[in-house]
């Protein structure tokens, strides 16, 4: 099914900004929240996994339920996870489309990564002692 | 133990100066009349202990000296540096960035390209109606917040300044100030909101421009429905704003990450605009990092220009999109980046942070971050507010100075970015 990907801050995720190799902020910003007729529609429940797929990528996420969205619309807390599979393009304006990208979304059983796991499969190395 | 009020919290754009920090041996052992987030960055644990580098795809600790060396040389090697970051840094770091980016002709963009930029473009277009935020809390009846989520993102903007604060000017401020809140989803701050409109995405230039139209008495061409707005709402939503004696509208990343950018802010700065012709309306951007707004300002009288500022002409040139900093990354363009006060790794479209990786990226941070893995090298440096000290802008352009509580060894953002300008002259013979 196709959604509007939206993204931004919460309390949770600013909270872990200082330790975002850890698992509290990959748990977060890995979560995708949904309507729960959408998750529904799509036969998950919350805890159950997604992956997310536009032009660029894709990346598992968890699904979480959101009353508050409008069918149609994800919800990912600013992060790694939900720019894995942003587009670069910003229109000639600097901004990427952050809040309005349009993603496909399916159930999986594949494995959610970690933050610092994301980071490693582009080839980064995180520093081991913090 | 003692205790050291009047602190202020260096999260996010509301600047809050009345934290209270108890401090004991050199550590903070407790941080009060703060937000959850506030109170966890007083609260940070896990510095990087020492300059890393990575050799051969493995890191190893290097001393300040070999640090410095390393970065002077990356950047004066560039042909295309791009200097990125600044807005969790005080002032006098980003004066000394400014330098630096005109010694080595490179190009300086703060976090503001990827949060309100398009609010700047469209303040550049048609003005800017603002206050300060103590006009707002003292003679405010009417709040807005437009795709924007102070319960999440800005915690006590709500407390301090808007629905739970006191007035001077108002009598029972809590039961005089309206709230209206407009977003595409219902988010904790719509929850409290006396009138929430719900937009369907992307319609938020519509329903602006509707109010335009109802404000102006031209009430007659809006249809029944827009994008998602009952006509209904949309003249009660429009009576509120025109009856207020002062009104504040905030406005968040909702009107700026969504498609037409920078062109819905300029129709909210429009709108209010219009109800000044009725009664007393102000517009202010809920700036995200604690200084990106400083960021904009210092950039602004060193250079001209607020952000992205490209010097490879040997005078400043400014044209977000080409070159704020995603658009260079994206093209592959620069040759080496000095990460300063901020995470791209984290926040940056994924082909953007491949390219960090495959450039000499150096990172000035007092934390890992995610830009560390694609790094190749890591200076820690002092919190600024905690072990390091300067001036920061609050959301409304007031300027604060932030002092620091604790002693360290950590040098500051200024001082670290001073000894490698310094070092730079020496290397150019100037
Ligand atoms: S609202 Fe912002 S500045 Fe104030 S305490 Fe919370 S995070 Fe800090």
């Amino acid at each position: 099914m196709k959604f509007i990907m939206n993204t931004g801050r919460t309390v949770r995720q600013g909270k872990h900004i200082e330790s975002k190799l850890g698992k509290a902020y990959g748990d977060e910003t890995g979560t995708c929240y949904m309507h729960p007729m959408d998750m529904l529609a799509l036969g998950v429940e919350a805890n159950e996994k997604v992956k997310a797929f536009t032009e660029v990528g894709e990346v598992v996420l968890m699904a979480a339920t959101d009353e508050g969205l409008p069918e149609g619309m994800i919800f990912i807390p600013y992060g790694r996870h939900c720019n894995a599979i942003l587009s670069p393009t910003t229109h000639s304006t600097g901004m990427p489309d952050y809040k309005d990208t349009v993603v496909e979304i399916v159930p999986t059983d594949e494995r959610r990564k970690s933050a610092a796991e994301l980071m490693e499969e582009m080839g980064g190395v995180p520093y081991a002692e913090n | 133990m003692q205790k050291i009020e009047d602190m202020v919290c260096t999260f996010c754009g509301c600047l809050c100066d009345d934290v209270t920090l108890t401090v004991e041996n050199n550590m903070i052992i407790a941080a009060d009349n703060c937000c959850t987030v506030g109170n966890a960055k007083f609260m940070g644990k896990n510095r990087l202990k020492t300059p890393i580098r990575k050799k051969d795809g493995a890191w190893e600790k290097v001393s300040y000296e070999e640090a410095i060396d390393y970065t002077v040389e990356t950047l004066l090697n560039a042909d295309r540096p791009l200097m990125f970051g600044w807005s969790g840094t005080h002032g006098e770091a980003q004066c000394i960035g400014i330098h630096m980016n005109e010694l080595i002709g490179g190009v300086i963009d703060s976090t503001t390209s990827v949060c309100h930029g398009p609010s700047i473009l469209a303040i550049q277009e048609v003005g800017h109606p603002g206050c300060t935020l103590g006009q707002v809390k003292n003679r405010a009846d009417l709040i807005i917040y437009w795709g924007s989520n102070p319960v999440e993102g800005h915690p006590r903007h709500m407390s301090r300044y808007t629905v739970y604060a006191d007035g001077y000017f108002l009598e029972n401020a809590f039961k005089e100030r309206k709230v209206i809140v407009v977003d595409v989803r219902e988010t904790e701050s719509a929850k409290i909101a006396d009138e929430f409109v719900r937009v369907k995405p992307g319609g938020d230039y519509a329903v602006l421009s509707a109010l335009r139209a109802i404000v102006r008495g031209k009430g007659d061409v809006v249809p029944e429905s827009v994008a998602g707005v009952s006509r209904e709402q949309l003249f009660r939503v429009a009576d509120l704003c025109t009856s207020c004696k002062f009104g504040a509208l905030f406005f968040g990343l909702g009107l700026t990450m969504v498609k037409g950018k920078y062109k819905n802010v300029s129709n909210a700065i429009e709108l209010v605009d219009e109800l000044n012709r009725h009664t007393k309306f102000t517009l202010t951007p809920m700036r995200g990092h604690w200084n990106v707004y400083g960021s904009n300002e210092v950039f602004t009288w060193m250079t001209g220009y607020p952000y992205a500022v490209d010097f490879c002409r040997g005078v400043a040139f400014y044209n977000p999109g080409e070159t704020s900093a995603i658009d260079i990354l994206a093209r592959k363009e620069c040759d080496a980046c000095l990460v300063v006060a901020s995470d791209p790794g984290a926040h940056f479209p994924r082909a953007c942070v491949e390219h960090l990786k495959d450039i000499p990226t150096i990172v000035i941070d007092p934390f890992q971050s995610l830009t560390t893995p694609v790094a190749d090298l890591q200076i820690p440096v002092g919190v600024t507010g905690i072990d390091a000290e300067g001036a920061a802008y609050r959301m409304d352009g007031i300027p604060l100075k932030v002092n620091k509580v604790l002693h360290s060894d950590y040098p500051g953002d200024a001082e670290i970015l001073s000894r490698i300008y310094e070092r730079m002259m020496e290397v150019k013979g100037q």
